[in-house]
């Protein structure tokens, strides 16, 4: 009987290879799996044996009948795979240079912030937490907190926004330095960035700009250190090159230096900083005889122009869609 | 401050000496005396060569114009320039002075490519006046016709000179001057500086303080005042010499008088001015401040207006002089003057750039006393002045002149202790020896005090040196700040110390509004008053400037919203259509109860949507962007940001929005927000458009308040939901809110949702009156429902809004 089986099985897959429509195979399955069927007229059999025979031949017809529905449904699948593909080759694929639509369109950050995050990005990683303040500010935190008395060459009222005196725009985002200081104790690693305003407006300059300044007061903080934070940031944002500290004149820090980074063949000015100045220490309620720390700024649309080779300042503020697009 | 480096060597004890003018230009410039410019002694001479003119031809468009081919190099195969030229002096064969494309000329004229009534012109044919080498305009300079040509014309004129140009930082006045410079260049070339030898004059039988007493009312505002009669003085011309080293720095030869004190001033930094001795009247100048407001007439022919605080140089009551600014036109050098009251003297710093600044008047002399001059050296340039005339001219100089204070009080001497400058500079190996010999180089003195401290005694031409950082910083830019190692800091603050979370809120926001597919913009702060009145914002509370750069950015905006309807029309006349724009910012109004200020900032996100709900494209453009579909965008913004619950009104009252198709946002009862159709009025007669435009605005400082910070898990049923649908005939005025909150109520907590679906209005809907359909959803924790528990809620709902609103189940 065991033969019989086997004899059974094999014909089977010989008749089920050459099939190649649903009706047929339908046909071929009432054949053998069928109520009537060969297999299941077998399995019928099976209680006239006896036991031992109803097992070692039992587990040969259930062998051969699951291998015979999987092989039955496996063809059913590829009938119907084949069926369809002849009813796709019938048809014209899409043209798929189309352009895509999508219920929501892509939208995007300004170059200006985009390079705000990704700075604030790079401070926080290494300690620097964000701090904010006013913009219409008071001469005392943008100016003479910040060692910059009326006296001081280096206060340029020509340059500066009034609302009506004491009152005007910042100039820069120091006066957000000195605000941090006053609220909290030393240490302070802060960074902070934003709007400021001067009376300028050439290709070169805007009204109104963006900056963003780092400070840390401590009790250790050297030229060093700042030369070390200064390379660090440069390298993140524009990749490894060389940068150079140049002495320089800011009435808030001393020493004070620009920072020029390798740019091609030559060097390119990228922001100013220093050790701040024990006058602003002092007027922040610090002891400069304990604390010291540096501070350093620089412009944001600069970077932004140079990180994405924009060459008009102007264009920042336009808003031209064309422009916006792009980012 | 431009230095000729032939002058410089004036003052070098190695006079022969050679300079490689980049390597100091960069040395200089690391030591904080930043070189800008390296240029020709001739100034305007750069990229001036000699060139030949090879052919001349009409201009085909214009009678006076001639067009030639001008060979500037010597290479056989060098292609000639074609250049357009004015001049009638001109023949084919003349060798003559070209400015190349990218020469500067005298008078800042830049020098381009460039086309002449449609000819191509790259360069200019010069004359000598043009250039400044002679005052003859009479065309083209004619140059020696054995001349190399393509050399720069400069080394034809034998010009070997180069100048440096700085970039000063403002505390270093001392640097405005040839001997100020050649003390930082000395120790760079590693030479001494040599002083020209102190005058010696007999004392002569009058004394100045004979003929002009001299009266400082105010001392603070002059420290030291030194005056001298010159007197049998000829008006002339100066000694070639003299003449030479002014023009190489671009000052214009004007007289003997004139051209010394501008000589002295450039060589020690010292303004001088000298009185035409006959105009003084009442035989004594005094010097104080203006008491009123009044009219001058300066001697370049400008009349200012004088204001109380001005210091002055008067005679008797009449102005003859705005001190350290410019002299009067009442007292000027005049052809026939033959004495003069020379003056040299020390003004207060701050006024000087106070009204200086006032005048809009920087003079060579007002920009030295801004940034402070040497009080030590006022008598040795009156002195130094009084010996060139004399020693050119045979002038009669007074001797001993009137000083008003001629033992000036010395700078205060301090201590610097070794370890601040190794802290703060981080080198902390350098040696004490070192740090006073880079400061001796420069001539600042110090003594050494013990092992780590040592007193620096700082010269009075150093008036910038007052404490111990000071030192600090000079011992650190003398040996180089790329000496200084490269450290990362260790800070010992908390990483939470200090945290303003409006940023993350802001660049959520931010980020929110470019996902949902919006473009940041970033407008300025400021705007106009007529740009706000025409957009309908409000004018009440306006912070404006005092100084606005234009009338266009006078006030602090009040609001983003106009700004962004001028940034859409700005893109509609590009063509842009189907905007979508944002902007996340501050608006400002004068807020009376900030003492500091009187301001108020306000951070908004606000933006714009035009055109239609889907991207225009070959398929579906989707329907026209309503108010409902900026309702949309606000409610993913809220609900993203925040866990309040804002409450949509109509806002009747704006002429920005449409009255009927907009809505304020309610927190409580502030107003948080706005969402709407933009005005018909302002779409038709502004914007000129048919698209519809969406603006909205809320205010993220509110919102932040209720910041969303984390998400509560609501575990899902387990068991099916049932759902149900209902329809409801009700007044029109009705709010589906209302009806929700009523079916909410009603629907017990196994209501789970409620949201409309339908909204009709119509036949078989009576006059009005709309229907509502609602999709409703129950489902409980615990168990299956049961169809009549549904049903009875569901007549419990109906019930309700039967009673609450006469609303009627539709048939």
């Amino acid at each position: 009987m065991i033969d019989d089986i086997q004899r059974i099985r094999d014909e089977a897959r010989n008749k089920l290879s050459s099939v190649d429509d649903l009706t047929e195979l339908d046909r071929l399955r009432v054949q053998y799996l069928g109520k009537k069927g060969v297999v299941t007229t077998a399995l019928k059999q099976l209680k006239d044996l006896t036991p031992e025979q109803r097992k070692e031949i039992g587990a040969v017809v259930n062998e051969a009948r699951d291998e015979l529905e999987s092989r039955f449904e496996m063809k059913r699948l590829d009938i119907k795979r084949s069926d369809l593909e002849k009813e796709l080759s019938r048809t014209e694929p899409l043209d798929v240079t189309l352009p895509g639509q999508y219920a929501v369109p892509a939208g995007s950050q300004h170059p200006v912030h985009r390079v705000i995050d990704e700075m604030v990005g790079i401070l926080r990683k290494v300690g620097f937490s964000i701090a904010t303040g006013p913009e219409i500010e008071t001469e005392y935190y943008n100016f003479e907190a910040l060692n910059t008395p009326d006296s001081h060459p280096a206060r340029d009222v020509q340059d500066t926004f009034y609302v009506q005196s004491p009152v005007l725009l910042r100039s820069h985002t120091s006066p957000v330095q000195v605000r941090t200081m006053k609220a909290i104790d030393p240490p302070v690693q802060i960074v902070s960035f934003g709007r400021v305003y001067r009376a300028d407006y050439d290709h070169t300059h805007t009204p109104m700009f963006h900056q963003m300044e780092g400070l840390l007061v401590d009790e250790d903080v050297s030229l060093a250190d700042l030369k070390g934070v200064m390379h660090y940031l440069i390298r993140e944002l524009f990749g490894k090159r060389a940068i150079r500290f140049r002495p320089s004149f800011f009435p808030f820090t001393e020493p004070s230096a620009e920072v020029d980074m390798q740019w091609n063949d030559g060097w390119l000015e990228i922001g100013g900083c220093g050790m701040v100045h024990p006058n602003v220490l002092e007027a922040a309620g610090y002891n400069p005889d304990r604390y010291m720390g540096f501070a350093f700024g620089m412009g944001i649309e600069r970077i932004a122009m140079l990180k994405y080779g924009i060459d008009d300042l102007r264009s920042l503020f336009e808003n031209d869609y064309r422009m916006l697009e792009q980012f | 401050m431009l230095l000729s480096l032939n002058w410089l060597k004036d003052y070098l004890s190695k006079q022969d000496i050679k300079i490689n003018a980049k390597d100091l230009a960069e040395k200089l410039t690391m030591r904080g005396l930043a070189v800008e410019r390296i240029s020709s002694g001739t100034r305007g001479l750069d990229n001036v060569v000699v060139g030949t003119i090879e052919k001349i031809e009409k201009h085909p468009d214009a009678d006076r114009l001639q067009v030639t081919r001008v060979r500037v190099s010597n290479e056989p195969n060098a292609e000639s320039l074609q250049i357009v030229c004015g001049a009638k002096n001109i023949a084919e064969g003349d060798i003559v002075p070209v400015a190349l494309v990218g020469a500067i000329l005298p008078g800042d004229l830049k020098i381009k490519k460039s086309k002449i009534r449609g000819v191509e012109s790259s360069g200019m044919l010069c004359s000598g006046r043009e250039l400044e080498i002679s005052e003859d305009s009479d065309g083209i300079l004619k140059l020696p016709k054995h001349s190399t040509i393509g050399q720069p014309l400069a080394r034809l004129l034998g010009s070997d000179d180069v100048l440096l140009e700085f970039d000063l930082t403002a505390n270093r006045g001392d640097c405005l001057s040839v001997m100020g410079l050649a003390r930082e260049i000395c120790p760079i070339l590693k030479t001494r500086l040599r002083e020209p030898k102190p005058p010696r004059f007999k004392n002569s039988n009058h004394r100045t303080s004979s003929i002009v007493k001299v009266e400082v009312e105010d001392k603070d505002m002059c420290p030291r005042y030194v005056a001298r009669v010159i007197d049998t003085l000829k008006v002339t011309e100066s000694p070639d010499w003299i003449k030479q080293r002014l023009k190489t720095v671009g000052i214009r030869p004007i007289n003997n008088i004139v051209d010394i004190t501008n000589f002295v001033m450039l060589e020690y930094g010292q303004p001088l001015h000298a009185f035409d001795l006959r105009r003084i009247e009442s035989g004594g100048i005094k010097i104080g401040r203006c008491d009123k407001t009044m009219e001058f007439e300066l001697l370049s022919g400008e009349r200012v207006l004088l204001e109380p605080g001005d210091i002055l140089i008067k005679d008797g009551d009449r102005p003859i002089a705005l001190a350290g600014i410019m002299g009067g036109a009442n007292t000027q050098i005049e052809d026939d003057t033959t004495s003069i009251l020379l003056e040299s003297a020390c003004f207060d710093s701050t006024q000087i750039r106070k009204t200086a600044k006032r005048l809009n008047l920087h003079t060579d002399s007002s920009k030295r006393f801004e940034r402070g001059i040497d009080v030590e050296g006022v008598n040795r340039a009156s002195e130094r002045a009084a010996s060139l005339l004399r020693d050119s001219f045979e002038a009669n100089v007074y001797h001993p002149p009137t000083d008003t204070n001629p033992e000036p009080a010395k700078p205060r001497s301090f201590a610097v202790d070794m370890r601040d400058i190794r802290r703060i500079t981080g080198l902390y190996n350098l040696s004490p020896e070192k740090a006073t010999d880079l400061l001796d180089s420069i001539g600042v003195p110090t003594h050494k005090r013990s092992t780590n401290i040592f007193i620096v005694k700082p010269p009075s031409f150093r008036n910038d040196l007052e404490k111990s950082i000071d030192i600090v910083e000079e011992v650190a830019r003398l040996i180089g700040y790329d000496t200084i190692p490269e450290r990362y800091p260790f800070s010992t603050a908390p990483f939470d110390t200090y945290h303003d979370p409006i940023y993350e809120f802001e660049r959520k926001a931010r980020t929110l509004l470019a996902q949902l597919g919006l473009r940041e913009t970033i407008q300025y702060s400021f705007t106009s008053e007529a740009t706000l009145i025409k957009y309908g914002a409000h004018t009440e509370n306006l912070i404006k400037l005092q100084n606005p750069i234009s009338e266009e950015f006078k006030v602090m905006r009040p609001s983003l919203l106009p700004s962004l309807l001028e940034t859409y029309l700005y893109n509609k006349n590009r063509r842009s259509e189907g905007q979508r724009l944002f902007e996340v910012a501050r608006s400002y109004e004068k807020d009376e109860s900030n003492t500091e200020t009187g301001a108020k900032e306000t951070l908004w996100a606000a933006g714009l949507l035009s055109g239609n709900t889907l991207q225009e494209s070959w398929r579906k453009n989707g329907e026209k962007i309503d108010f409902y579909y900026g309702k949309g965008l606000v409610d993913i913004l809220v609900r993203q940001l925040s866990t309040v619950y804002l409450a949509y009104e109509n806002s009747r009252d704006s002429k920005l929005l449409h009255p009927h198709r907009s809505a304020c946002l309610k927190l409580g009862l502030n107003t948080v927000g706005y969402v709407g159709e933009v005005h018909p009025y302002i779409r038709e007669q502004i914007l000129e458009t048919h698209d519809s435009v969406v603006l909205f605005e809320l205010n993220l400082d509110a919102l932040r308040k209720y910041e969303r910070k984390g998400v509560h898990f609501k575990m899902p049923s387990r068991f099916p939901a049932v759902d149900i649908d209902i329809a409801l005939v009700c007044d029109k005025s009705l709010t589906s809110q209302a009806l929700i909150e009523t079916i909410k109520s009603e629907g017990s907590e196994l209501l789970e949702s409620a949201r409309v679906f339908d909204i009709y209005e119509g036949e078989n809907i009576p006059m009005g009156k709309k229907s509502v359909a609602f999709h409703l959803s129950f489902v409980s924790k615990d168990r299956t429902l049961e169809e009549n528990e549904v049903t009875e809620l569901r007549d419990k709902i109906v019930k309700g809004l039967e009673s609450k609103y006469s609303a009627q189940l539709r048939a």
